[in-house]
């Protein structure tokens, strides 16, 4: 009977170890645990031979009983019931061999053999299942650890799926971030160079103003002379009239009034010119878009170049140019934004004193500046060229020329605005500007524009 | 004394002759006008021996500038004292006066006074 009662001991225990005890509900492992606990007690009182054969064997084959039982009737142990069978033909044999024992001791030499031989193959039985229980739970145990390793590599994508979006979501945030501060550069960039077009345009009228200083104060000059002039013969005449009235010299008087009248007539005559300079200042500076109107280019040019030339001497480092106007009366008035194109000639002729202020510094004063406009009546449209003899252009740079802040000029001399805007204006009259140059010779700047 | 003055604004001559007009009237004072340094030469030419004794030139003429006029006259006349007249009185122009044997260089607007004064200066030296 000690064997039913290691029986006993050994299913709970094996179930427990093998088969997640940690799993089995509150009431189960209370069952095991009282279970294991009556199966050590029963084994210890049956190795001391204490209590009475027939209770000890009693309990004993109840106790084997209840646990096949409970591993039958238990739904966590479901797929342990093949264990329950396992020890089955044992307790059978035993509780045979008891109620002969009990009951029919008189059959019971006569079947002991035959109970023994059973109870050997009981054992047999029991290891075999065992052994193929053993069998089963490990492949069971095998499929069990395939799908827990299935289990974690799905949490361990899973994972690494997180993280990724986590990751993509970083870049994304930082991407857009990023693209923020390029638009925000971008908008800089954009009020730039707004303002930097803004500041060409003012430089061009910088460059004009003294042009118009000089062209105004000319004018001014002569008011003032011609006035003080008038006003030391005016003092003369009437010094002479107070003398004697005898000894009066007419004619000196006549004279003298003649002067004061015709310096009158010049006066005025300045006083005109001035104002002219002014109104073109004026036109020149106003903030709005000018507009277009059929205007005498030659006189365009005319004006435009003296002004440019008069700024150029009124500035710092002027040099000594000599302007030639080469310009073709025949040509109509054309349809031009004055305002704009008078920039195309500042700009050109600016640069062009530029270039030839580097040949003067670099070459012997053998050298001599010159300019020359030119305009021509051609068919359908009006050339107007602007040649310096000046350094002339590499022709590596000539196409770069017009392309906008592309400039020569070291430090802040120059925006690199002048040409590529000078280019805009004559695009923007349907016109096209080419560049022609011959280095340590000209350059040449073309344009041509539509007549109509 | 006859004295010259270079200039392409035309009121300049009309300006000189009211301004001298005593000297001019009592004979003192000679003033012929050219309105180009090529026009200043030719007139100082065609005197055969100029009796003209003092030149008063713009820098800044179409053609010809007043630079190239003194260097000219300097050359062929080299007795005829030259003056500038520039409305920009920048360093460049000057030195380059003075150093092509400008006697003096007056800015715009012209000192009277001092032009004047600079000419009195010539007639005492020639009634001397």
């Amino acid at each position: 009977m000690i064997l039913v009662n290691i029986i006993s001991f050994f299913l709970l225990y094996y179930l427990k170890k093998f088969f997640g005890g940690e799993s089995f509900s509150p009431e189960l492992k209370r069952y095991f645990k009282w279970g294991m606990i009556a199966s050590g007690a029963l084994f210890v009182t049956g190795v001391s031979e204490l209590p009475p054969k027939l209770l000890f064997d009693f309990l004993s084959l109840l106790l084997v009983g209840g646990i096949i039982f409970l591993i039958i009737n238990s739904p966590e142990l479901e797929k342990q019931k093949n264990l329950a069978v396992t020890p089955l033909p044992i307790v059978v044999v035993y509780v045979v061999r008891f109620l002969l024992e009990t009951f029919l001791p008189q059959y019971f030499d006569k079947f002991e053999n035959y109970l023994t031989a059973a109870g050997f193959f009981a054992i047999i039985w029991a290891v075999t299942m065992w052994l193929n229980h053993r069998k089963e739970m490990k492949s069971l145990q095998i499929e069990r650890l395939i799908s827990k390793e299935k289990e974690r590599q799905l949490f361990l994508a899973q994972e690494r799926k997180q993280e990724l979006e986590r990751l993509v979501q970083e870049r994304t945030s930082e991407i857009l971030s990023q693209k923020e501060e390029l638009q925000e550069a971008l908008n800089h960039l954009k009020s730039t160079q707004d303002q930097l077009v803004q500041q060409e345009k003012l430089a061009s009228l910088g460059q004009l103003t003294a042009g118009i200083a000089h062209e105004i104060k000319n004018p001014l000059n002569f008011i003032n002379n011609f006035s003080e002039l008038s006003e030391d013969f005016l003092v003369e005449i009437e010094s002479e009239l107070k003398k004697d009235p005898e000894k009066l010299d007419m004619e000196n008087m006549l004279d003298l009034l003649e002067d004061v009248k015709s310096n009158m007539k010049k006066i005025r005559h300045h006083g005109t010119r001035a104002d002219k300079i002014v109104k073109s200042m004026l036109l020149h500076s106003r903030g709005e878009k000018g507009e277009y109107k059929e205007t005498d280019l030659n006189s365009l040019i005319g004006e435009y170049s003296n002004l440019a030339f008069h700024g150029m001497r009124a500035n710092p480092n002027p040099i000594n140019v000599e302007i030639v106007l080469n310009l073709d009366q025949k040509i109509p008035p054309i349809n031009l934004n004055a305002e704009d194109f008078s920039r195309v000639i500042l700009n050109l002729t600016k640069n062009a004193f530029d270039a030839m202020r580097d040949k003067i510094n670099a070459v012997s004063s053998e050298y001599k500046a010159k300019l020359e406009f030119r305009t021509k009546d051609l068919k359908d449209k009006v050339l107007l060229e602007i040649e310096d003899n000046g350094p002339g252009v590499p022709e590596e740079i000539r196409d770069k020329l017009l392309m906008p802040f592309f400039t020569t000029k070291k430090g802040t001399d120059g925006t690199g605005l002048g040409l590529s805007i000078t280019h805009d204006i004559v695009k923007s009259h349907g016109g096209t500007l080419e560049i022609e140059s011959k280095v340590g010779e000209f350059t040449r700047f073309k344009i041509l524009l539509p007549k109509a | 004394m006859k004295i010259m003055i270079v200039d392409d604004e035309q009121d300049v001559e009309i300006l000189f002759v009211q301004k001298f007009r005593k000297e001019i009237k009592s004979k003192l004072l000679e003033v012929e006008f050219a309105f180009s340094g090529e026009e200043a030469l030719r007139k100082l030419g065609e005197a055969g021996s100029p009796d003209v004794v003092y030149v008063f030139s713009d820098i800044n003429m179409p053609g010809m500038s007043g630079l190239e006029l003194l260097e000219n006259i300097k050359a062929r006349y080299p007795k005829i004292e030259v003056s500038m007249i520039s409305a920009y009185g920048d360093k460049e122009n000057y030195n380059k006066a003075i150093k092509s044997g400008a006697k003096g260089f007056f800015t715009k607007p012209v000192d009277f006074d001092s032009l004047k004064h600079e000419i009195a200066e010539l007639l005492t030296k020639k009634l001397n």
